[in-house]
């Protein structure tokens, strides 16, 4: 049917996937007719140049990502720069998989972003559910507060956190990185675990109520595991703003605790010949479990992205 | 749920175990983990690294003198005027030119062009990858000596010789915004595509059906339509970015000759580079008021939108 009808799409067999335009069938042979045919095809050319153009903008960075990571050591300092590499190789993640010292930074960023998704949601499924299910003075003010915290300057707080952790001899120690990242992400999944929180019926509450069940029990075994997509997307937001932070693992430890953004800027940047493909291929691994992580969401994204899930 | 209808229930059942706390208690109960945790965390050291702004005080000695409004004075009068201008340009370019590219791309897509699905999974990558990656990947691009971009450039004609984007004060701010550019505008993109879907398709083809144009149907339809969404988009990308400091700093860690320091950036090196906690505080107090001023009016717009 897609065939016949140029208002979409003219390729045959594309799916459709919108109720709305299925529901409109019937008046497709108005429009078939209409004198804005030529315009049509105006659209769909500026919709492709748009793509073209843009696209370009955004894959062609990830291309040279890839193309340098996989060229010779010795090549990458050719110019000008080939566009494909003569003789790709695996090399420079044999070098990386040789450097131990990267894999302490994994295994601190592993570390840290999990317990941090651990604590942020465990401690704000409390908050969550207190927000969304119940109606006290100062709620609202307090939830905009919540809300308005993650967007207080990270290197303002950072400036007392620094005194604050040396003064308890905390400086680089995994508490102090997984007390500062609960910083953003405990504004995140407050917001994020509320939502899902209101989407359960205050009627199954009540009657568990009815049938005996005290408040922390039906938190328990009522709410908690009827959210458990929910938990589990605002967990991997959590993860995944973990993994990416920069500035606290930065200023708050040393090399021992270090995780890896600020690994790698420690290893590779700032160095008189920098190894590139060596970068660009630990840029690759340690951008995958972020990409893992987002195609796993793919269905919260949208919702998480407008509770601050992850910076623009 | 009614509080009079329960404690009906709660007097009347016999497996009821004795409750002592109201429902408001009950409340607060479960604030508290998390409000003492952003109480420690959160409150406080903002408030303490505000504080900071009236004395003088250093990361490293202990001990402050109270000094009054002196630090406020001196970065008014010092580098507050030029770093004000640079953090607005840094964060106006990295909003516009995201938002126009995310919502052409959004449009694009739209308009259900083949492969529309694959397209916007490719395109979000640029987003994927975090802050450090992002900077590594354009610190490379950007390469004086041996980077892309000069190569391509040079084979065009456009220029003549090793040009370093990012090590020169007339350029370096710009790529800083290219590569931030880079990794924002998936995001406007995704969002804008949001709420371009919820525009019934009906609204659209009824206008067309009374012969409006393309660009009429934009203007009075689409844009209407996603106005909500775009101010939102817009107001959140222009906090993250009045606060952005990942990509600034593994760049061109604000320089050279300080030509990409932002606000950001200039409270982190004062802190933890000059250890002059005083000064910090009173840019960031100066900083956090025009920053508050923008949260102030997306709270409002939350509420707004709550309340619909």
């Amino acid at each position: 049917m897609s065939a016949l009808t140029p208002t979409r799409t003219p390729a045959p067999g594309t799916p459709s996937d919108s109720d709305a335009a299925d529901a409109a069938a019937p008046r497709r042979r108005a429009v078939r007719r209409s004198p804005l045919r030529s315009e049509r095809r105006g659209v769909r050319i500026a919709a492709w140049s748009t793509v073209v153009v843009f696209g370009g903008f955004a894959l062609a960075p990830v291309y040279w990502l890839l193309a340098t990571a996989l060229t010779p050591r010795d090549q990458v300092f050719a110019y000008p720069p080939r566009l494909f590499p003569a003789t790709p190789t695996l090399n420079a993640f044999a070098a990386l998989a040789s450097n131990e010292q990267l894999f302490v930074y994994l295994r601190n960023s592993l570390l840290v972003s999990v317990l941090t998704a651990v604590l942020s949601v465990l401690v704000s499924a409390y908050m969550g559910y207190s927000f969304s299910k119940f109606r006290y003075r100062g709620r609202r003010s307090l939830m905009y507060f919540v809300l308005a915290s993650q967007m207080f300057p990270q290197a303002l707080l950072l400036v007392t956190l620094y005194s604050l952790f040396s003064a308890y001899g905390l400086l680089n120690t995994y508490t102090a990185l997984v007390l500062s990242f609960t910083t953003f992400t405990l504004p995140l999944c407050v917001w994020m675990l509320k939502g899902f929180f209101d989407t359960i019926p205050d009627e199954l509450i009540e009657a568990a109520r009815v049938d005996g069940a005290s408040r922390l029990r039906i938190i328990h075994s009522i709410v908690l595991p009827l959210s458990a997509p929910g938990l589990i997307a605002a967990g991997l937001f959590a993860f995944v703003r973990g993994w990416n932070d920069f500035i606290f693992a930065l200023t708050l430890a040393g090399p021992e605790k270090q995780t890896l953004p600020p690994g790698l800027v420690n290893t590779f940047v700032g160095e008189a010949s920098t190894a590139w493909p060596e970068l660009m291929a630990a840029s690759l691994v340690v951008s995958l479990p972020v990409a893992i992580a987002f195609i796993a969401l793919q269905k919260y994204l949208v919702g998480g992205l407008t509770a601050g899930a992850v910076k623009g | 749920m009614s509080a009079s209808q329960l404690e009906t229930v709660r007097n009347t059942s016999s497996h009821s175990p004795p409750r002592r706390l109201t429902d408001g208690q009950f409340a607060l109960l479960l604030l508290l983990p998390g409000g003492a945790l952003l109480l420690g965390v959160v409150l406080y050291p903002l408030v303490a690294a505000l504080v900071a702004a009236f004395f003088e005080q250093s990361l490293v000695v202990p001990g402050r003198t109270f000094v009054g409004l002196q630090n406020i004075v001196d970065v008014l009068t010092g580098d507050f005027p030029r770093l004000l201008g640079q953090t607005l340009v840094f964060t106006v370019g990295t909003t516009i030119f995201p938002f126009v590219i995310g919502f052409a791309l959004a449009l694009a897509l739209n308009t259900r062009i083949r492969g529309a699905k694959v397209l916007r999974g490719l395109m979000l990558i640029p987003w994927l990858v975090p802050g450090v990656v992002v900077s590594f990947l354009w610190m490379w691009i950007f390469n004086a000596n041996y980077g892309v971009l000069n190569a391509l450039l040079e084979t065009l004609g456009l220029v003549d010789g090793a040009v370093p984007w990012l090590a020169q004060p007339g350029t370096a701010m710009t790529a800083v915004i290219v590569a931030k550019t880079w990794q924002s505008f998936p995001w406007m993109m995704v969002m804008l595509l949001a709420g371009l879907q919820t525009v019934p398709r009906e609204l659209h083809e009824a206008a067309e059906m009374d012969g409006a144009g393309t660009v009429r149907r934009f203007f009075s339809i689409t844009l209407p339509q996603v106005k909500g969404i775009v101010g939102l988009v817009l107001l959140l990308e222009l906090i993250w970015n009045f606060q952005h400091f990942d990509i600034i700093y593994v760049l061109t860690g604000g320089g050279p000759a300080g030509s990409t320091q932002t606000f950001a950036t200039a409270v982190y090196e004062t802190a933890f580079h000059g250890f002059d906690l005083g000064h910090a505080g009173a840019l960031g107090l100066l900083w956090m008021v025009l920053l508050m001023g923008l949260v102030v009016v997306y709270i409002r717009f939350s509420e707004k939108g709550e309340a619909k």
